[in-house]
């Protein structure tokens, strides 16, 4: 009984909890099925129930914790600061340690081994993109048919950005290290390209280190600690030395933050600094680094990415970037769109529930298209509104709008 | 009723599963678990958990528990602080929070049909575009249910002027202990005969389980001013809320709290309240522009002749659901302090704040107990919160201990138990402090007339020995039955 591993949710972490309920209401899971095993504060007592011996790590538990769409939506309002993310991921790890079992130590080593690997990486975007030039879409199974519909058109191949550096036309204001991350580099090639244009623009020497990887916080979600910890070691290591660390995924930089549960201490350098790039760039526009363009392009439809919102707190970001592009930002109701890394694929019917929930407040925004700051959402999204409005990131959306004042300048 | 019944009861389970199917029944260890407990300190000892939909499903469930001996307690979010929700003797909890429809608002009458698990926020939000809200607004109104509220006539800062829930409550549905469904009040203000109603709210599930409310709704006001006064002292703050009645104004809300409770809710909101001050209060008016102007400068007068430290008036809506995001936090902030903490709802007369106050602070020194307060001043409402750790051995005895002194401080000061919180199990063995034997009884009576087989909530509210006849035992000598 109690728990094994090293990421284990602390007693402290735990009793910081003071079963207030003021949680509940905001949890999706709670709002699906009013059970108190769905919701924020019941999963912290299971959690505390295990680690007194109260119960082991049983179906129940198990069950209680993979409902959890790890959206983290009961932290920002939880007036006692419980960090809930983090017990969640320890939770995680223990089931994985005590279930072990072929499939999960399966997709353990999926997230770490392949995620982690440009080569691999590089023969499934080639192996994604055959499948999207051709009708072999149509005979995949449903969840494989669903993630694939919410795909960009993937290039064959993706020059490798790792070990260039970008040079702005002044005077350095930082130097800041991308993470390309696993799947980004070859699957979101236009977001990268946009983010890099966008900070040289604002001033920033960008590098891209090459001994990067994936930054671990699929494989730390999902339990597979021991692989995500080896994968935040090589991070730290490969981005020593720069300013930032900026990432243009919420969930990577949400994860990359947290590095400091991941890398033992001396492993990570003491003013290891992690930027949304969303933070970045709205700095940069309130600056006066970068222009604030006409208006007149219409209304876009702001989706909140949990990692973003709930993990970093970034709220208003998005929208003074999306300003400055010259938009107008229509909020939408910040609840998880279910995509929760690899939550849609594990649980396809909750995943498909609150996607379809999000596809249709979008369409009653009257907006014309959709800015999302992290590629899960962005997938999700794009696969539920089935091609009916472009999704992009604000980064992107910035991006397009300062080449087109350029044009029409020149 | 059998006395406890603690551990699973597989056949009471399995007539439940025929009834509702696997999926709304719980009785796993860990399902137990979680729901032997609500907001407060006290853990009961769930036999089994049963997620109900309709009244006809809250009506079969109340038969199936009595047939097999079993008592049934409601529960709505388990936000509640005294244990009214927790299922002492074991028995099936019932969860009303699938219950959670607004069947249909009557914009024009003001009034709601709502299912008890709606919750309080959601239904003045859903009320909202017809220019209405639900005026009973606790702390906790983000969570709870209206179920909840009805059982436990809750009330918040807004109640000052509005009244508690009972005021805001036309008409209920009710399961009754034979199983059957009942319908007290009407849409009428004043119904003719025993106001049944009125017994029902606040009787913490004691008397049948709600099943729909039929809500009165409030017209939002059409201006509103929220002002933040900072005080160097508990007393200068509490000598301007006696102004502030004296000169005979009645806000819509008056609320203070003191100097450790806004720096445990600043560090948490960053809502920018003046932590250096030693009190402040919250003072809300409602109205016509013009009045709520007046009443706003005649408020800042009373505080400034008391010596306050700053008036800062709320200059945009957002800033004002600022304010009351601190107000309402207070309580989950405190956790920052240490791990557990000890809610206390207890009222004594206006007039008699400041000296209640200080020997609040002297128990708390006594006991040493880190003592954090926020209350509605308005109707001198307090609620001391104390934080302490509870692994410490025999710490949660001093707490209770300290709260008992707490709650006799304020009874004999002329106040009352409970503000708004319920007795619960909490209160229940300081009736007598509040209550005659006389009093017990009749209220024991009441129960009887409504569940004399102790099927709802046994154990909540009235102490044991209340009845005269309790378990037997002969009348006291000179009691009148
Ligand atoms: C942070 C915080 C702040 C709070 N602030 C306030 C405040 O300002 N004012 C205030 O008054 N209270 C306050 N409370 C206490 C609590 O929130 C209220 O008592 C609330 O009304 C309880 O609602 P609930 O849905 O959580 O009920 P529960 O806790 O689930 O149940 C409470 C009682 O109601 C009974 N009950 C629930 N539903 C039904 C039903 N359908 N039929 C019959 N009985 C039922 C239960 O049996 C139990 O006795 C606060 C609590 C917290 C945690
Ligand atoms: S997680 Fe926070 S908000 Fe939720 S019950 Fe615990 S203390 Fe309250
Ligand atoms: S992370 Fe999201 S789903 Fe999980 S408990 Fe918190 S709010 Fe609920």
């Amino acid at each position: 009984m109690g728990y094994q591993t090293p990421y284990a949710p602390t007693r402290s972490e735990l009793s910081s909890c003071i079963q207030c309920g003021l949680c509940l209401p905001h949890c999706p899971t709670f709002r699906l099925t009013g059970k108190e095993t769905d919701s924020p504060r019941g999963r912290l007592t299971a959690m505390t129930a295990v680690l007194d011996g109260v119960t082991g790590i049983d179906e129940v538990f198990t069950e209680t914790i993979s409902f959890c769409l790890g959206c983290r939506a009961c932290e920002p309002v939880c007036p006692s600061m419980v960090p809930y993310g983090r017990t969640l991921e320890g939770a995680r790890a223990e089931i994985s340690a005590h279930k072990g079992g072929v499939l999960r130590r399966l997709r353990g080593w999926i997230m770490e081994s392949w995620l982690g690997s440009p080569g691999i990486m590089r023969a499934v975007t080639w192996a994604t993109a055959l499948v999207q030039r051709t009708g072999l879409a149509r005979i995949a199974p449903r969840r494989v048919r669903s993630g694939l519909r919410g795909l960009r058109r993937i290039g064959w191949r993706t020059p490798s950005l790792r070990g260039r550096t970008f040079e702005p036309d002044r005077a350095p204001v930082a130097t800041v290290g991308l993470l390309t991350g696993c799947i980004m580099g070859p699957w979101f090639a236009e977001v990268h390209q946009a983010s890099i244009a966008v900070l040289v623009r604002a001033g920033y020497r960008v590098v891209v280190p090459s001994g990067q990887t994936c930054c671990g916080a699929l494989a730390a979600h999902d339990g597979a600690a021991d692989g995500a910890g080896r994968l935040a070691v090589r991070n730290a290591a490969a981005f020593r030395g720069v300013d930032y660390v900026v990432a243009n995924a919420a969930g990577c930089s949400a994860h990359l933050k947290d590095y400091r549960h991941w890398v033992p201490g001396d492993a990570l350098s003491d003013d290891w600094r992690v930027r949304d790039i969303t933070e970045l760039v709205a700095d940069a526009v309130e600056d006066g680094r970068l222009p604030r363009l006409e208006g007149g392009r219409g209304t876009v439809a702001l989706q909140h990415p949990c990692h973003l919102r709930n993990a970093q707190r970034i709220i208003n970001q998005p929208r003074v970037i999306l300003e400055a592009a010259g938009y107008q930002p229509a909020d939408i109701d910040p609840v998880c769109c279910g995509a929760a890394g690899f939550y849609s694929i594990l649980r396809p019917d909750t995943s498909s529930r609150l996607g379809r929930d999000k596809a249709d407040e979008i369409r009653r925004s009257g907006a014309a298209l959709v800015a999302s700051a992290n590629p899960g959402c962005e997938m999700q999204l794009r696969s539920h509104l089935v091609g009916e409005y472009p999704v992009l990131h604000p980064v992107e959306l910035y991006m397009q709008a300062l080449s087109d004042a350029t044009e029409s300048r020149a | 009723m059998a006395a406890t019944l603690t551990g699973r009861n597989t056949k009471l389970r399995d007539d439940l599963i025929r009834l509702l199917g696997a999926e709304r029944v719980m009785d796993s260890a860990l399902e137990r678990h979680l729901y032997a407990k609500d907001a407060g300190v006290y853990r009961g000892n769930p036999t089994v958990v049963v997620m109900i939909e309709t009244t006809e499903e809250a009506a079969q469930v109340v038969r199936t528990a009595r047939r097999h001996g079993v008592p049934v307690v409601a529960r709505g979010a388990g936000t509640g602080l005294s244990a009214g929700a927790v299922p002492e003797v074991g028995g099936v909890v019932l969860v009303t929070t699938r219950m959670n429809r607004i069947e249909e608002i009557d914009a024009e009458n003001h009034t709601a049909w709502v299912g008890p698990g709606v919750i309080n926020l959601d239904l003045s939000r859903a009320t909202t575009p017809f220019g209405m809200h639900f005026a009973p607004d606790p702390s906790s109104q983000s969570a709870c249910t209206v179920g909840g509220n009805i059982a436990c006539n809750s009330g918040g800062p807004h109640c000052l002027s509005e009244g508690s829930t009972v005021n805001h409550i036309l008409a209920l549905e009710v399961v009754t202990d034979t199983g059957d469904v009942m319908i007290v009040g009407s849409g009428a203000p004043d119904p003719v005969g025993l106001d049944l109603r009125g017994i029902i709210v606040g009787s913490e599930g004691t008397l049948g389980i709600v099943t729909r409310a039929l809500v009165k709704l409030t017209p939002n006001p059409p201006d509103v001013r929220t002002m933040a006064v900072a005080f160097a002292t508990i007393e200068d703050a509490a000598a301007t809320v006696s102004g502030i009645i004296a000169a005979g104004l009645i806000p819509a809300a008056l609320e203070m709290m003191d100097q450790l409770m806004m720096q445990a809710i600043e560090n948490w909101l960053h809502a920018g309240l003046p932590v250096e001050a030693g009190a402040l209060l919250l003072a809300e008016v409602t109205g016509v522009t013009e009045a709520v102007e007046a009443e706003a400068e005649m408020i800042a007068g009373i505080a400034q002749s008391n010596k306050a430290l700053s008036v800062q008036v709320a200059a945009s809506p957002a800033e004002r659901e600022l304010l009351w995001k601190s107000r309402k936090s207070a309580f989950g902030a405190v956790a920052q302090a240490a791990p557990d903490y000890y809610l206390h709802d207890t009222v004594v007369p206006r007039t008699r704040l400041v000296e209640a106050m200080r020997q609040v602070y002297e128990i708390g020194q006594r006991y040493q107990i880190t003592m954090m307060n926020v209350f509605h001043a308005g109707d001198g409402n307090l609620h001391p919160l104390m934080a302490f750790d509870a692994s410490e051995p025999g710490r949660l005895d001093e707490v209770k201990a300290a709260a008992d002194e707490l709650v006799e401080l304020c009874v004999e000061k002329g106040g009352v138990l409970s503000g708004e919180h319920g007795i619960g199990m909490e209160k229940r063995h300081l009736m007598p402090l509040l209550f005659t034997e006389m009093d017990l009884d009749a209220q024991a009576r009441v129960k009887d007339a409504f569940d004399a087989e102790g099927v709802f909530n046994p154990g909540k509210v009235l102490p044991e020995g209340s009845r005269c006849f309790d378990f037997g035992r002969p009348v006291p000598e000179g009691a009148w039955v």
